[in-house]
Order: structure tokens, then C-alpha cells, then sequence
């Protein structure tokens, strides 16, 4: 779910398992629409007549990113050029998550993939593969000025070797070497800091991948010993898309026969690429790009934020209103819930909602995820904030309604409630803060918000102090006023006379 | 007329608050304001509650002109009866004219500007019609009792309960203040639950004094107030 190398990672199987299901569907449906157009032409049994349709994440330099113009560029999609133009069809390029990315091929939303997906037994469940059009493999990497000694893997027992969490790499480890410490990381940025700082004495990735980040980077490591294992790299295709598939593999061996691949090998792995890339592009992508991005990242937090905060206030008033009443069967299940969410991780919550709707048969895209996560969350704190709002009123201005005939209704509607949500803004706004800073963590079920969007860029700077720093002053900017308006607003409650006792 | 006949009041902790509470308030032209007197614990809140039906007594009877309290609509009786309490309990979020117009335009349903000059009306009665924009934490304590009382006298009720109506209020405020009630008497009848003995002596036309949650005496106010600083301080015994 972060950058890194595609070969390695686990799809995840929560997700596969639901999504199959209503893709079933889809898929029949699809399977009927594309049999008419390939009846007719052969030459146009692809999702788009006349183009070929390409999916990638362009999150994974040097095989696909954005550059400094915020084009698509890299290996893959120069192969994607190629494969299409052998096949006489024009390009079309769609960017998706790793994670969701089989599901897309599955569902007929494009032709193939062609994003280093590494050939697995698994895979070939699912979808057909081309033949190979690279091969690459896992490399141990170590520190070139302190690892003088190390040769290979051999030399590690009982030291410290990253991985990025989920990828094969980490279970090559642990099952064949497991006199090493395997110590896991989000991302290969992560890993790298680690190993500047010395707490890591080697780490394993994709031979290709660390190879140019290493050199992007300018990190002063270098490769140690052989390939650990081999990984061939294929363009998967929906199964029984038997005639495409004849043509990419036809395409792939004129390209291999042209020298096109070991053209392109060259230009992106070869010492010459490596070094462009190294004082060509320290920073790796436009200051253009990097504020667009971050921008349009905020953008999604706030928006987030904003509508969590008000499906939670919406369900924080009534659940406060219960928890401010009579015991009843109600108030105990009120109270369970709310007690039940503020004491567990919103993590945890994030998690359970993304990966556990599914299996109840309830797919969800993780924008809904994140709003419904965080707006439980959010009604479970602003539940308590409105309960203690409510018991703050003194019980006289009920009493004094009711003495002016009020109906219930309106003693809560016109008396008690203004009152209530006047005392409970401060604590309120605390609420949508804290609301506002728990979005950065709904980057890990991949919604682009701001904190994802940084990590792309890091993924691509390897500069992550810079670029967090800026999305931190990005929150402080937005939370800051709320912070202040907050504190105002207390000091003249009292000078207005509520909840005076 | 209320009529109050053997009303008994017990607390949840078995306190007796009412026994036997036997009595008829009259009230006539120049009859208008009734002291109800008495020391703490005495009850007097207790029956200023069970009046207000804030509290539902155990045994006994409260009726409005021959029709028992308990039995009437909550609409019809809040119409009829309305109350001040001791700590007003005006609503810190309203302006003093939105306090005012808030039951008229929500009970009655009178249109907005209808209630609107009726509180104009009511506000310039009490004296503070320029104060009608203020916020109740902007008035001083004279101030937020006339309009607690205007408060409730828009709604045009029959009987005011007023509980302990000058206990914030200094000696010229409280002077003021009974003035402004005798001339209020007009329509309206005024029950005060009060301890301040010169205060009742300058207002009350009548009063009762309840000792241990009996009424002991029921008269002019010249006779029960003898009654009460004679056993006021002291115990006695009286049954």
C-alpha cells in the first residue's frame, strides 16, 4: 500500500475475495460487450476500439512516475509505447493503486498491465501472463562506506536487515535466513534514513529499483553478493483474452529482436541513466507538480474532515442527547459503542471498516472507508462533548421552560440546545482538530490525501523531512485559527452567563 | 380561587415535607398579593412546587375555581398559573425581548410581531423597556427580576408563583420591586414564598404561615406576622 517494489507485494485477499464476487457480474457483462466489436474486427478486441489501455501506478521510478513536468515517464511506459505501437493500436495510460489493480484488469476497465508485475504461480490463477519482458530479482544492498566487509547475505547472521512490510522479500527472509534480524518499513525511503542513521546494516529489494533510487538519491550504498532469487516481469491479461494476448507476446518478441528492451534497459538502468538521474534531477519533480499535488492532497483532507466532522455531529447530537437521559436499554448500547470506539486505535477502526465491509459483503471505495471511519470516530468523541454540554445547562432553564408551557420538544429545541452547543464549541472544534489530523491516517487504505500525496513526492525526492514538514504546516495553518477561535470563544462563555453554576 | 385540601407531600427519603395542608386563597380588587411565610424547612417551597405541579403531591387535592390542577391539560394549566423562581432562570442565550416573545410565539402562537409589541408593552410596564436588546448576563439583579416577571406576566396568567422574589435584591431594589407588583395587581394574582418580613408587610394583603409543613395561620398579614415573630427563633410546639 506504499511505494515500493511491485513485484513483491500481496494482494490483498479480503479485498480479492469481495470484489470477485459482484466482478463475477461485470465480468459477464463485459465478456458479452467485447465479443461483438472482436466478432467484427479482429484488430479491435481491446476494452477501447482502436487503442490499447494500459494500467500502471505511476508511483514506482524508475518503471512509472511523473516527472518534473508531471508526465508520465519511465520503463513500463516506454514498453507500453512499444507493445502499441507493434500492435497498431494508439496508447491509452490509466494510473491506479497497486492494491486494486487485478480487480481493474478483472473488471474490463483495461486491456493489461504492464507495471513490472512480477509472474507468481498465484497470479496465474487469475489472469494470463505474457512472456517475460524483464527479469529482475531481490538484492542485498549495504552501506558502501561502513558494510566494507560484508560480501554477501552470509555475513548478516544476527544483524539488522530491512524490507518494505508485505513484500515477498520479507518472507524469503524470515523462512530462508533466519539468523537475520528482518526489521520491516512502510517504504524504501524509510529504510534508507534507517540505514544513514546505522540502525540498519543491510536491506533487501528489488535489484532494478534500488539500483536507480540508490543512484537518484545519491545514497552511498552498493549491491552485496548474487541475485538472492530471480523475478520475470509479464503483462498479465483477463483470462481467455487468448488473441490479445498472441499479439503482445508477438509484439514483445519483435521488440526483444529490434533491441528496443535492451535499448530502453539501457536508458533506464544503465550507468548513464543513473548518473543523469543522479545530478540531472536531485529534487526529481517540479516545484509545480510537488504544489499542485500537495494542494490537491489537502484539498481531499479537507474535505474528508469536513464531511466526517458533520456526519459525526450529526450523529453525535442524539447519542449525546441519550447519554445525557435515563438509563435505558438504549443509553447501555449508546454507551458501549461510544466507550468501545474512543478505546480502540482509529487505525484499528480504518482497517476494520476497509478490509471487514467487504467480507459482509459491502465493497467500499477507501474514500468511504475514511469518511465512515472517521466520522464514527468523531461522533464518538462529540458524543461526549455534546452530553456534557447538555449537563451543563442548569437544570432551572428546563424547569423555567416548562414553567412558560413549553413542549418538551421545545424546551430541548429553543432552550437547552442552543445553550448546550454554545458551552460544547470549544471542545467541539478540539474534536474536529483532532478529526482534521487523524485523515493523515487514512493514507494507508490508499486515499490520496495530503500525507499519500507527500509520500509519492518522497517517494521520488527521498527528501522526507522537507515535504513533511510542509504538510505538517499545511495542518498547523488550518488548525492554528480553529485553535484560537476555540480559546476565545471559552473566555467569553462565562462572560455570557452559561453554565454559570 | 385555590382551594388546597389535605395535601400531604412526602420526599423520597421519607422527609414529610407537606401534612395535611388545608386552605383557601381568596383573591379580591384589592386582595391580590398572598404572602406565603414560614423558616427553612418549613415547606413553603414544597407547596410553592406542588402549586407549580413541578411536584405531584401524594394525597390531597390543589383546584383552580373548582377544577382540580391535576387533572388539567399541561397547556391549560401553565396558562393559567405561572411562576418566578428564586434564581430566574432567564435564558442566557436571548435577548430580554426574545425571552419575553419565546412561549407567546411557541405556547400561544401568536405571529412574531404580535408577541413582539406585547413584550414591548410588558417591558415598558416593568420599567426596563430599554433594556430589550440586552443580554440577561448585561442586567443588574433589579433588572433581571423585572423581567423575569414580565416573562411570565405576557402569557397573561391568572396566578404568578413568585419564590423568594427579593433574596437578590438590596432594600431600595426591593422597595421598588413591591411597588411594581401592587401595581401589576391588576388582572393577575400574586403568590410570594418569601422570608423577608417587611417586604410582605409593604406588599401582601394576606398570608399563611407553615411551620413543619403544616399551615399554623391564615389571615391578614398583621396577624400572622405577629404570629410568626413570636414563634420565629423559638420552638413551638403547635398543632
Amino acid at each position: 500500500m506504499t511505494v515500493a517494489t511491485h513485484s513483491g507485494r500481496r494482494y490483498p485477499p479480503g479485498r480479492v475475495s469481495s470484489t470477485m464476487r459482484w466482478l463475477g457480474l461485470v465480468l459477464l457483462l463485459t465478456a458479452i460487450f467485447q465479443h461483438i466489436p472482436a466478432a467484427a474486427a479482429p484488430s479491435a478486441g481491446t476494452t477501447v476500439p482502436g487503442y490499447l489501455t494500459v494500467a500502471l501506478t505511476g508511483k514506482y521510478p524508475p518503471f512509472s512516475f511523473y516527472d518534473r513536468d508531471g508526465e508520465l515517464a519511465g520503463f513500463d511506459v516506454d514498453v507500453s509505447r512499444g507493445v502499441a505501437r507493434e500492435l497498431g493500436l494508439k496508447l491509452k495510460i490509466v494510473t491506479t493503486e497497486w492494491d486494486g489493480i487485478l480487480a481493474g484488469l478483472l473488471a474490463g476497465k483495461f486491456d493489461a498491465i504492464i507495471g513490472s508485475m512480477a509472474i507468481t504461480a498465484e497470479r496465474e490463477k487469475q489472469v494470463d501472463f505474457s512472456r517475460p519482458y524483464y527479469v529482475s530479482g531481490a538484492q542485498l544492498f549495504v552501506n558502501s562506506k561502513t558494510g566494507g566487509n560484508i560480501r554477501d547475505i552470509g555475513d548478516l547472521a544476527g544483524k539488522r536487515v530491512g524490507v518494505v512490510l508485505g513484500e515477498t522479500f520479507e518472507h524469503y527472509l524470515t523462512e530462508k535466513h533466519p539468523e537475520i534480524e528482518t526489521v520491516t518499513y512502510k517504504s524504501t525511503v524509510d529504510i534508507y534514513q534507517d540505514m544513514l542513521n546505522g540502525r540498519l546494516d543491510g536491506f533487501v529489494t528489488d535489484r532494478l529499483v534500488g539500483g536507480y533510487q540508490i543512484k537518484a538519491a545519491d545514497m552511498p550504498f552498493r549491491p552485496a553478493g548474487d541475485l538472492l532469487y530471480r523475478e520475470r516481469m509479464g503483462i498479465p491479461v483477463a483470462s481467455g483474452h487468448h488473441e490479445l494476448l498472441a499479439r503482445i507476446n508477438r509484439a514483445l518478441a519483435d521488440l526483444e529482436k529490434s533491441g528496443y528492451l535492451a535499448d530502453l534497459q539501457r536508458r533506464w538502468f544503465g550507468p548513464a541513466a543513473m548518473s543523469t538521474a543522479a545530478t540531472g534531477a536531485p529534487d526529481g519533480i517540479s516545484s509545480r507538480v510537488v504544489a499542485t499535488k500537495l494542494l490537491q492532497g489537502f484539498g481531499i483532507t479537507i474535505g474528508i474532515a469536513f464531511l466526517s466532522l458533520f456526519c459525526g455531529f450529526l450523529l453525535a447530537i442524539p447519542a449525546g442527547v441519550v447519554l445525557n437521559g435515563r438509563p435505558s436499554p438504549l443509553l447501555f448500547f449508546v454507551r458501549g459503542t461510544v466507550d468501545f470506539v474512543r478505546g480502540t486505535p482509529v487505525l484499528i477502526q480504518l482497517f476494520f471498516v476497509y478490509f471487514g465491509a467487504p467480507q459482509a459483503g459491502l465493497t467500499l471505495s477507501p474514500l468511504t472507508s475514511a469518511v465512515i471511519t472517521l466520522s464514527i470516530n468523531g461522533a464518538a468523541y462529540m458524543a461526549e462533548v455534546v452530553r456534557s454540554g447538555l449537563m451543563a445547562v442548569p437544570p432551572g432553564q428546563k424547569l423555567a421552560s416548562r414553567a412558560l408551557g413549553l413542549s418538551p420538544f421545545q424546551v430541548f429545541r429553543f432552550v437547552i440546545w442552543p445553550q448546550a452547543f454554545r458551552i460544547a464549541i470549544p471542545p467541539l472544534v478540539n474534536s474536529a482538530v483532532a478529526l482534521l489530523k487523524d485523515t493523515a491516517l487514512v493514507s494507508v487504505i490508499s486515499v490520496a490525501e495530503v500525507v499519500r500525496q507527500a509520500q509519492s513526492i518522497i517517494s521520488v525526492t527521498y527528501n522526507p523531512m522537507k515535504y513533511y514538514l510542509i504538510v505538517a504546516l499545511m495542518f498547523f495553518v488550518f488548525t492554528y485559527p480553529l485553535m484560537k477561535f476555540a480559546g476565545r470563544w471559552e473566555r467569553n462563555l462565562k462572560a455570557r452567563g452559561y453554565a454559570d453554576d | 380561587m385555590i382551594k388546597i385540601t389535605g395535601l400531604g407531600y412526602t420526599y423520597p427519603d421519607s422527609t414529610e415535607g407537606l401534612r395535611d395542608v388545608e386552605i383557601e386563597l381568596a383573591f379580591g380588587d384589592d386582595e391580590r398579593i398572598t404572602a406565603i411565610v414560614g423558616r427553612s424547612g418549613s415547606g413553603k417551597t414544597t407547596l410553592l412546587q406542588c402549586l407549580a405541579r413541578f411536584l405531584t403531591p401524594q394525597r390531597g387535592t390543589i383546584e383552580i375555581d373548582g377544577v382540580a390542577t391535576a387533572t388539567m391539560p399541561e397547556k391549560e394549566f401553565r396558562a393559567k398559573v405561572g411562576v418566578v423562581f428564586q434564581d430566574l432562570y432567564l435564558f442566557p442565550h436571548l435577548t430580554v425581548l426574545d425571552n419575553l416573545t419565546l412561549a407567546p410565539v411557541l405556547v400561544l402562537g401568536l405571529d412574531e410581531s404580535e408577541a413582539e409589541d406585547e413584550a414591548r408593552r410588558m417591558l415598558e410596564r416593568v420599567g426596563v423597556a430599554h433594556l430589550a436588546a440586552n443580554y440577561p448576563a448585561q442586567l443588574s439583579g433589579g433588572q433581571a427580576q423585572r423581567v423575569a416577571i414580565a416573562r411570565a406576566l405576557v402569557l397573561k396568567p391568572r396566578f404568578l408563583l413568585l419564590d423568594e422574589p427579593t433574596s437578590a435584591l438590596d432594600i431600595n431594589t426591593t422597595n421598588s420591586f413591591g411597588e411594581l407588583l401592587r401595581e401589576l395587581g391588576d388582572s393577575t394574582n400574586f403568590i410570594v414564598v418569601t422570608h423577608d418580613i417587611p417586604f410582605v408587610r409593604s406588599v401582601a394583603s394576606r398570608a399563611v404561615l407553615l411551620e413543619g409543613g403544616r399551615v399554623v395561620a391564615h389571615d391578614t398579614v398583621e396577624s400572622v406576622m405577629q404570629r410568626f415573630l413570636v414563634t420565629d427563633g423559638a420552638e413551638t410546639t403547635t398543632t
